[in-house]
């Protein structure tokens, strides 16, 4: 039950376009760098997700990626349906061929389940809750280490701060 | 993310083991002509099966294979991961897994897993999948199966 590299660099591409909106436009080779992919592999997935509409490329001398929709509408189910072509852990049952009641069963009872736990999960996710989780336990970590003296904890540390700021933006 | 030929054979070949009457057990050639397995195939499938025991092998002329623990103590992510080994997602957490200690001691470990946003998605996948064949156990899939039956819901039945 694996994730195709397709689908795993497909989504790290979207989550460093998310993580940098500040950014209008970021070079392939800017985020090969920060997410240690290899610029060639990253290129193949760029243009499937600009293709299904994720990305859209800037053009010129400085040109590069951006996100075509704000993460709250990028939903990591479809990302992934377009980068893996489906989320299921079976081929659906053959048309017109009759399975033997055994596998029936196995398909109806876990494989159909487990498809729909999995849609279920991938879809209630979005390219902005991730990176908003991923912040908030940044925000988390830095009070564990502000000390005694940040017991409040109503004020992030200012070396945190931007980063809250940004990603509290995709909510507005 | 597919569950592979392995792992979608095991399970069928344990259920019609589940449904075996007390006290009986099923030749490989037996288990073959009821699922469509081929018996060469099902043969290799039944060696990690039996050294896991999940599979009971009894030798002899009247000799076979039943399910080697209770129908209830048999879960379908215990049959997965007997023959197909992890069904981490991604490596990443297959390495985490399997063995703590290669992934402090650097192998497999990728130099930005800690704060790789990507990682906590496939953490929650990975858990959701692990939660669900978690929660079905062969008993299940033979309520299941016989329920099916009674009921004339299997077209096939």
């Amino acid at each position: 039950m694996k994730i195709s590299t397709r689908g795993r660099y497909g989504v790290r591409l979207l989550i460093d376009l998310a993580e940098h909106p500040k950014e209008d436009r970021v070079a392939l080779a800017v985020i090969a760098e920060r997410q240690r992919i290899s610029v060639r592999y990253l290129e193949q997935v760029a243009v499937i997700l600009r293709r299904a509409g994720f990305i859209r490329s800037v053009k010129g001398a400085s040109g590069g990626f951006a996100l075509a929709l704000p993460p709250t509408e990028i939903i990591i189910g479809d990302a992934l349906r377009t980068l893996e072509g489906d989320v299921l852990v079976a081929d659906p049952a053959p048309a017109g061929i009759r399975e033997s009641p055994y596998r029936e069963c196995v398909r109806s009872m876990v494989y159909d389940r487990l498809n729909e736990r999995i849609a279920g999960l991938v879809d209630r996710m979005t390219l902005a809750s991730l990176v908003e989780r991923a912040s908030s336990l940044d925000r988390a970590s830095s009070g564990d280490t502000a000390g005694e003296d940040g017991e409040d904890g109503e004020t992030p540390p200012t070396g945190t701060s931007a980063r809250t700021d940004e990603s509290f933006m995709y909510f507005i | 993310m597919r569950i592979s030929t392995r792992g979608q054979y095991s399970l069928e070949a344990l259920l019609y083991l589940a449904l075996l009457g007390e006290g009986e057990s099923a030749s490989t050639r037996t288990i073959a002509g009821a699922t469509g397995i081929s018996e060469g195939y099902l043969e290799q499938l039944l060696i990690p099966l039996k050294k896991a025991g999940i599979v009971r092998g009894i030798r002899g002329a009247r000799g076979g294979n039943l399910p080697g623990k209770p129908l209830a103590d048999i879960t379908v992510g215990e049959i997965l991961r007997t023959v197909e080994g992890s069904f981490a997602p991604v490596p990443c957490l297959e390495a985490a897994v399997s063995c703590e200690a290669a992934a402090s001691c650097g192998a497999n470990r990728c130099p930005a897993q800690d704060s790789c946003i990507a990682r906590t998605a496939w953490t929650d996948l990975y858990q959701e999948i692990n939660d669900t064949i978690e929660s079905i156990t062969l008993a299940d899939l033979a309520a299941g199966y016989t329920a099916k039956a009674l009921t004339g819901g299997g077209s096939s039945l």
